[in-house]
């Protein structure tokens, strides 16, 4: 297994450990720990499909790997912390202005590593390029077809999925359909 | 596309790995124009070129050719 795979997989089942732990505290928000649970699972996905693509998945030349893994992971425990503020203060504060500012407390957080998810795409030398832009591609039409047929069961009143739920969920889904997408395209050219 | 990448990169008793660092390349993206998975932009064909200091027809051919 690549060693980024192994770090992956390892700080995703540490994550794991304690959003579980978590949920057996008494008086903890469960939004806070169902977060925590989703970025855990995320880091688990991101080292199976590491481990699944080998090399051709992501060869990025080292110092690219480093400045991205500089810029994208602070932001990332960045994000656990201010999601756990944001959950924290909002059982305290009734103020809608500052309420609304403090429920988007993590979206900086993920905008920064959304920057080096960027940088790194726009560095990357020619052929990881056309990898991770071919599945970005699939990964946006994937989410807008889901998102497109759901709306119209929606409509149809076959489903009812609660608007919150539908929105937090684009990012992660995007990000997980990327992943998968990134894996199958990179074994191509191994 | 046809390629002489890795011939000449065997001549220069270079890794897939050096040949990579001297183009500003990953290995990954040298190991697929190696073995014709991947056809090279123009820019990189002409760096390949200067490299091994042959003109770029003389490195990369059609497939059908």
């Amino acid at each position: 297994m690549p060693r980024a795979a192994r770090y992956f997989a390892v700080s995703g089942a540490l994550l794991l450990l304690a959003a579980l732990g978590m949920r057996a505290l008494p008086g903890m928000p469960g939004l806070a720990v169902d977060l925590l649970a989703a970025l855990a699972t995320g880091l688990l996905l991101v080292g199976l499909f590491k481990a699944l693509g080998g090399e051709g998945c992501d060869d990025a030349t080292p110092a690219l790997r480093r400045r991205y893994l500089r810029e994208f992971l602070p932001p990332m425990l960045g994000y656990v912390v201010a999601v756990f503020l944001s959950v924290w203060l909002l059982h305290r504060v009734e103020v809608p202005v500052l309420r609304a500012l403090i429920a988007l407390l993590p979206v900086p957080a993920i905008a920064l590593a959304m920057r080096a998810i960027i940088r790194r795409v726009r560095d990357a030398d020619e052929l990881q390029r056309r990898i991770e832009l071919e599945a970005i591609s699939i990964a946006s039409a994937c989410v807008s077809l889901g998102y497109l047929s759901a709306g119209f069961l929606q409509l149809a009143k076959v489903i009812d999925v609660a608007a919150s739920d539908a929105m937090i969920w684009v990012f992660p889904l995007t990000g997980l359909i990327f992943g998968l997408a990134k894996a199958v395209l990179g074994r191509r050219y191994r | 596309m046809d390629s002489r990448v890795r011939e000449l990169r065997e001549a220069q008793g270079w890794s897939q790995g050096e040949l990579a660092e001297r183009l500003a390349v990953s290995r990954q993206t040298v190991n697929a124009i190696e073995t014709g998975k991947y056809d090279p932009s123009l820019p990189l064909a002409f760096r390949i070129a200067r490299l091994f200091v042959q003109p770029i027809e003389a490195i990369f051919q059609p497939a059908d050719h």
